[in-house]
């Protein structure tokens, strides 16, 4: 991309608090990180716990410890 | 895991967003937390409930292959470990039934059938999308058999195999083994009912059935109730017999050694999808190897039209598993799945190296299964008004990954596209990073045009 198609956006940030949909890998390591920065994290999980597909995995590559 | 007890994150969990509004830096977003029926806050996770529930249900969790409770917690290390009613198998839910059992033998008091769907306005500066992905579903390729041949199972169904809590406790028995074992108390149950009505009449005429049938056969007793005995006699034998011979077969039940992978099942297909899922071809060479672990008599075939190895030790990997794990890699597109006696399945495959068909016979076969968008994935794209590619996942340009078509609203992990563990940790965090970034109240925002 060139300096020329970039374009920038006034924006006025009224809540500082992010809210993360969905709490498999992804979402908790986003959540974990933005929680250490000191902002305030809603993570909103469709089944009734957090895990996703990963909690349904025995042992992750490459050195096969369990996933949990 | 940390994110049940850290302070500045809050857990909605069995909760789903149905609304969006605002912008960047100004969200509103409308969450319904759907009601569990248990109190949250009194609920202890004991499980004294779902021990005593009387509804046994097929577990989400381990794909159906194990039963769990119409009150159950998803697994067993889940955070929050609040457990939840299941309505659709409840029997209080159900109507005209009466059961309350979990409500009496909760000491906490948790259990609270009238609680209601709860729904919020989470207020927010920045959104990030995480809603992962899904499996194809084998069954769109019926020469591959999956659902109709029981020995067919996929990648993460066999995950759950090795897995030393999941329903085979790590033990690789194929479906229709297990099957067979799990049907010998139902058929024992039989038995012991036919017994009990052979020990009525043997009351009735102070016989034992033994010295009644040669008697009975030599047409020495004749008449209705004899007629009757005789025929209870004759199924009693009959099912004595099955018993034993269920049991002989059970007694004499191996785990499965011969073990075949076939990659790219949905992926790389031009009828399904075009795109790599990226993570399968590990995924196969992990299991292969594990599976050997657990069963050194175990051979193992990966079959596919090559090895995707890309990344830091990965072919390293994969060549370990062919030298210590013994896997055979067979460079082929599978072309059907038959089955012979005892439902074994047969691979029917070219060898692209001899140029001729081949068949293998195998104990289980495993399919890789295609990464697709999940449901969740498509229903937020039109909730919110975002645009999707080709696929399905969300739309993102390649000079910022992270960002949706919309601003302030980013994604992650196979939300965004097919991707493994790592580089979806490593995405997370990219994402957490251009969030805090955005709201950190530069006053501008740099966007792709």
């Amino acid at each position: 991309m060139t300096g020329d198609t970039v374009t920038r956006k006034e924006i006025s940030v009224v809540n500082r608090d992010v809210l993360v949909i969905g709490g498999g890998i992804a979402g908790i390591q986003a959540s974990l990180d933005l929680a250490e920065m000191g902002i305030k994290v809603h993570l909103v999980e469709r089944l009734p716990s957090i895990g996703g597909k990963m909690s349904q995995l025995d042992k992750t590559f490459p050195t096969n410890d369990c996933a949990l | 895991m940390d994110v049940g007890r850290h302070p500045n994150i809050r857990l909605l969990a069995y909760s789903e967003v149905e609304k969006v509004e605002g912008e960047l830096g100004d969200f509103k977003v409308t969450v319904r937390k759907k009601a569990r029926y248990v109190d949250e806050s009194k609920c202890t996770g004991c499980g004294a409930c779902a021990e005593k529930c009387p509804t046994a249900i097929s577990d989400e969790y381990n794909l159906g292959l194990a039963n769990a409770k119409a009150i159950y917690r998803y697994f067993a290390q889940g955070i929050p470990s609040t457990y939840t009613i299941n309505t659709n198998f409840c029997r209080n839910f159900q109507a005209g039934k009466k059961c309350g059992v979990c409500a009496k033998v909760c000491q906490a008091g948790a259990i609270d059938y009238k609680q209601q769907d709860q729904v919020l306005e989470v207020e927010a500066g920045a959104v990030i999308l995480a809603t992962g992905y899904e499996l194809f579903d084998a069954r769109r390729i019926p020469e591959y058999g999956y659902g109709r041949l029981p020995n067919v199972v996929t990648a993460l169904e066999f995950e759950r195999f090795l897995s030393a809590s999941g329903p085979t406790h790590g033990h690789v028995y194929r479906p229709t083994d297990l099957a067979l074992k799990e049907s010998l108390p139902e058929l024992e149950k039989s038995r012991q009912k036919a017994f009990k009505a052979l020990e009525k009449f043997e009351k009735q005429f102070e016989k034992t059935s033994d010295e009644f049938y040669p008697l009975y056969e030599a047409g020495e007793l004749k008449g209705e109730d004899y007629e009757k005995w005789a025929e209870q006699v004759r199924a009693f034998r009959d099912l004595d017999g099955e018993v034993q011979a269920r049991k002989e077969k059970v007694a004499s039940l191996e785990s499965a050694h011969r073990l075949a992978f076939i990659q790219c099942v949905g992926s790389r297909d031009i009828r399904f999808n075009r795109y790599c899922s990226g993570f399968c071809c590990m995924h196969a060479i992990k299991e292969a190897i594990i599976a050997r672990e657990h069963d050194p008599q175990a051979q193992v075939y990966i079959i596919g039209m090559d090895i995707r190895a890309v990344g830091k030790g990965f072919e390293e990997y994969r060549n370990r598993g062919a030298k210590e794990s013994h896997i055979e890699y067979v460079r082929s597109r599978v072309a059907e799945i038959t089955e012979d006696k005892d439902h074994s399945p047969v691979i029917w495959y070219e060898d692209t190296k001899e140029r001729v068909v081949k068949s293998l016979p195998v104990d289980l076969v495993i399919l890789s299964t295609a990464c697709e968008p999940s449901p969740a994935t498509r229903i937020l794209a039109d909730i919110i008004g975002l645009e999707v590619n080709d696929f399905g996942f969300y739309a993102t340009d390649p000079s910022q990954p992270l960002d949706t078509s919309r601003p302030g609203i980013f994604v992650c992990g196979c939300a965004q596209s097919p991707m493994d563990i790592p580089e979806s940790v490593a995405q997370a965090s990219s994402a957490a990073a251009r969030a805090a970034q955005v709201l950190s109240g530069s006053g501008t925002l740099r966007l792709a045009s």
